[in-house]
């Protein structure tokens, strides 16, 4: 009767919890060193949403974004971490605000790098304008920071995914790492479905959706620098090898990584599923690469021709 | 006296319909003739609406009819599902309804019962629907879908048998018709489910009958007070009464207790003792517990989309035919759960003072389904089983042992504020102002107070055998009944006592430290974990998916 017990999920320990189950706090104290974290404008402060009130929607204290600073592997690093729990992780006006202070600070100390723990619908769309212009504000903000030598890091693999303005977030940072679960884009499956038709997107049909805008898809077509498991270890060792790998952001970077977005357009923009990509780029059993293990991905991903990564 | 008038009439119906048929096969395009031919206005329709599996070609050519032939239909089925068995009323095809279940369709369906669109015959739980087949609903015509015939008429159903042979069953052995949509005509059947000889005619379908995935819970959705609710049950009521043949609702409650009897119940060393035999459609969250060596049969109402391989390959744990397949059968699960079942343990929307419970608002009559008939005591019970003489003795420990009726166990499980932080305790079930608004002679309650045992919420268990009179009952209701304004109402004093007494037991009272209740604590906490358990054979539907 005991036919895959071996191959079912164990009893797991502290580092082994699951990213995509873990509250933001949780991901926080324990992708740090252990009590290193010290929160800036933390929920004790009660710096709530000025905007929600008027629409009788609950608050919370943290505004579902927590931001401070820690260590890891006695490195010194900024962390913002957004609760996907709490309205889906969207954006609003002091969500925002902290986020963008934090990347300030690390822009005008100009030596210690920062985590962003996305987990976000987007913009929230009760306080939309200060949500929006939030995003433009963050978007500047990593920027800044890159110029002057900070490198800003995007973990992705939370239960809200990484949709709308923090899509675009994402996309000026310095490196991303995803997990499977993970989910990468701007319009998110029900949004294309209302303005496109069902025909365009089935948002219902989950492995559509996985497979477009999941973790191994960013993965194979270089929307990714890493692919991770689904552990907060996982997520910790491999922040710390995309810390370590430090390039300069100049004018050069967005000429190479503009060239590396028209040349994927070149080769994908006629595909009308993710399953042909795959193929195209030479995966022997594109089909089969949803059903994968982690570690059966990792090892057909090392094979296929890399698209041209080294941009950002 | 002519004694044959209605065997006369179906071979004249039959006859009717051959003109359209090349032996018994009819093409789809010549569905609506078909019936045309073969109904007669005012007749008694079973159009197979199940729980899971619909004849929706055939709902689709019956809703085409020309109405100056066919009207009035009286239609007798137990699933109102497809949006078409409701547009039959709007457009005057049928004008008379009983029925048992309308899951998707309730609040459509309640719609129409205001605007006196349809004329209501009742409500039904399954089982009732079925025996009023044979004694006074007896089907003139039943729509029935199977996934293969052969040339004869012989009917392969596939995993989902459902009410199929029932159906049958009444309406061929009573002088009815029989029209069966297949999705594809074949030399030989995989097996015989049903015998040709009572199937009249085949149209073959130009897409699969549809089956709506309605037993997959998600792990992923189970939250904390969901778990602690699990670990209540099991250990204040599965171990203490030693609970082995059981039926579980479908709700999240019961997924979470699938899910922590491999861990949880591990811990306790409940293995072998308790949750051994089921009468259970084949629910995915169950996978961890049957391949740790809990589950020794499961007989099932219907089938789970997915489910197929996992099933076949489980053949000592499921029912299954020479083929290899499912074979579930609705009317002999909900025997079994009524007769041969010890507990049900399921999840509802309200429930009031005295216990009653129902899933009825205001806006949505979703029907009973099977939840009566499993949860209720079953009268005409004759054997003894640990449990039931247990629950009988807490009931009435004065009666003589041996002219003392045992008592199914009925556990009602919820957190005090459901969906939506809607309080689950009620001064008033809505079900009482709808039965006022539609003037109907009886209130839709799902399970009479006096079939339930337990009550269980994250505040503790209310074992309701324990209580003496209605005020105790009342009072052991409010308190388990959380912060609710039933809960804020209670008599603290009363409340205390029956603590002491066992009748309320807090988790502390089971050595349940809430805090324990960690999701870490469920077996599987994804459908892809679940999909690991079964070693891939687990096929999960892509709306349950994340990868």
């Amino acid at each position: 009767m005991s036919v895959s017990t071996n191959t079912a999920p164990q009893a797991t320990g502290a580092r082994q919890v699951s990213w995509y189950e873990a509250s933001a706090r949780t991901r926080v104290s324990q992708l740090l060193d252990e009590s290193s974290f010290k929160e800036f404008l933390g929920p004790q402060e009660r710096e709530m949403s000025p905007n929600l009130k008027s629409f009788d929607l609950p608050e919370q204290f943290d505004d579902g974004m927590i931001v401070g600073r820690g260590l890891i592997k006695r490195m010194p690093v900024f962390v913002a971490a957004q609760e996907g729990r709490f309205m889906g992780g969207a954006f609003g006006e002091v969500h925002g605000a902290k986020l963008t202070g934090l990347l300030r600070a690390s822009r005008d100390i100009g030596s210690i790098p920062v985590l962003i723990l996305f987990d976000t619908g987007g913009v929230r769309l009760q306080e939309a304008n200060a949500g929006e212009l939030a995003i433009a504000e963050i978007m500047r903000a990593v920027i800044e920071a890159r110029i002057a030598g900070v490198s800003v890091i995007g973990l992705i693999g939370g239960r809200a995914g990484c949709y709308g303005g923090g899509g675009l977030i994402a996309g000026c940072c310095s490196a991303l790492a995803v997990s499977e679960q993970g989910r990468i884009s701007v319009s998110g499956p029900e949004v294309i479905e209302t303005n496109r038709g069902v025909e365009e997107f089935d948002s219902k049909d989950r492995a559509l959706v996985w497979r477009t805008m999941g973790g191994k898809h960013r993965r194979l077509i270089g929307g990714t620098d890493a692919f991770v498991d689904d552990t907060i270890e996982d997520f910790r060792e491999t922040a710390l090898s995309l810390l370590a790998d430090t390039r300069p952001f100049t004018l050069q970077t967005l000429h190479e990584e503009q060239a590396r977005l028209e040349w994927r357009i070149q080769q994908f923009g006629t595909s009308a599923d993710a399953i042909d990509i795959w193929r195209s780029m030479g995966v022997d059993d594109a089909a089969a690469i949803p059903e994968m293990t982690y570690a059966q991905f990792t090892a057909a991903a090392q094979k296929i021709r890399r698209p041209n990564h080294a941009a950002r | 006296m002519q004694w044959h008038k209605n065997r006369d009439a179906r071979d004249q119906r039959i006859e009717a319909g051959r003109k359209l048929s090349a032996g018994k096969i009819v093409d789809a395009q010549d569905a609506t003739r078909l019936l045309e031919a073969v109904i007669c206005k005012g007749d008694r329709v079973c159009l197979e609406g199940d729980n899971q599996k619909q004849a929706d070609l055939l709902s689709s050519a019956l809703l085409a009819v020309n109405t100056e032939f066919i009207s009035d239909l009286h239609m007798v089925q137990s699933g109102v599902v497809l949006p078409e068995h409701l547009d039959l009323f709007e457009r005057g095809v049928a004008t008379k309804l009983d029925y048992a279940y309308s899951g998707p369709q309730s609040a459509r369906i309640a719609q129409m019962l205001f605007g006196g669109k349809i004329q209501l015959g009742a409500v039904h739980t399954y089982l009732e629907l079925f025996a009023r087949y044979f004694i006074d609903l007896t089907p003139n015509v039943a729509l029935i879908a199977a996934v293969s015939a052969d040339r004869e008429g012989n009917l392969y159903t596939g995993p989902n048998t459902e009410d199929t042979p029932t159906v049958v069953e009444a309406t061929a052995f009573k002088d009815g018709v029989v029209i069966a949509q297949v999705n594809e005509i074949v030399a030989n059947v995989p097996r015989v489910d049903i015998p040709g000889d009572r199937v009249h005619f085949v149209v073959k379908a130009d897409k699969p009958f549809f089956v709506e995935p309605l037993f997959t819970r998600d792990p992923a959705a189970i939250t904390e007070t969901q778990i602690l609710t699990a670990m209540l049950a099991i250990k204040g009521i599965y171990a203490p009464y030693g609970v082995k043949r059981l039926n579980h609702g479908i709700g999240f409650n019961t997924a979470a207790i699938e899910l922590l009897l491999p861990t949880f119940g591990e811990a306790l060393g409940l293995k072998g003792r308790i949750a051994s035999h089921f009468a259970l459609n084949p629910h995915p969250a169950l996978i961890p517990a049957i391949e740790s060596g809990w589950v020794e049969q499961i007989h099932s109402f219907g089938s789970e989309v997915g489910m197929d391989d996992y099933i076949r390959a489980r053949s000592d744990v499921y029912f299954t035919g020479p083929d290899g397949s499912l074979r579930s059968n609705r009317a002999f699960s909900q025997v079994a759960g009524l007769y041969a079942c010890d507990m049900f343990i399921g999840s509802t929307l309200q429930i009031d003072l005295a216990g009653n419970s129902s899933t009825v608002t205001t806006t949505r009559i979703a029907g009973f389904g099977g939840a009566p008939n499993m949860g209720s005591d079953a009268r005409g019970r004759r054997h003894p089983s640990e449990p039931w003489l247990q629950a009988g003795k807490e009931a009435d420990p004065a009666g003589l042992p041996a002219l003392r009726r045992g008592r199914k166990l009925v556990v009602q499980i919820g957190e005090t504020f459901g969906e939506k932080n809607v309080p689950l305790f009620v001064e008033k079930l809505d079900a009482i102002a709808l039965a006022e608004k539609l003037n109907l002679d009886l209130a839709p309650v799902m399970i009479y107070g006096d079939d339930v045992t337990h009550i269980v919420t994250e505040e503790g268990i209310a074992n309701l055998l324990l209580c003496r009179d209605p005020d105790e009952r009342e009072q052991a209701i409010r308190g388990v009944a959380g912060y609710t304004d039933v809960g804020r109402g209670r008599d603290k004093s009363m409340v205390n006592q029956l603590r002491d007494r066992g009748v309320i037991q807090r988790p502390e009272d089971l050595g349940i430290d809430p805090l324990q209740a960690d999701r870490n604590l469920l077996a599987a906490r994804s459908i892809k974990d679940i999909v690991r358990w079964s070693g891939g054979l687990y096929a999960p539907p892509s709306k349950f998916r994340n990868w």
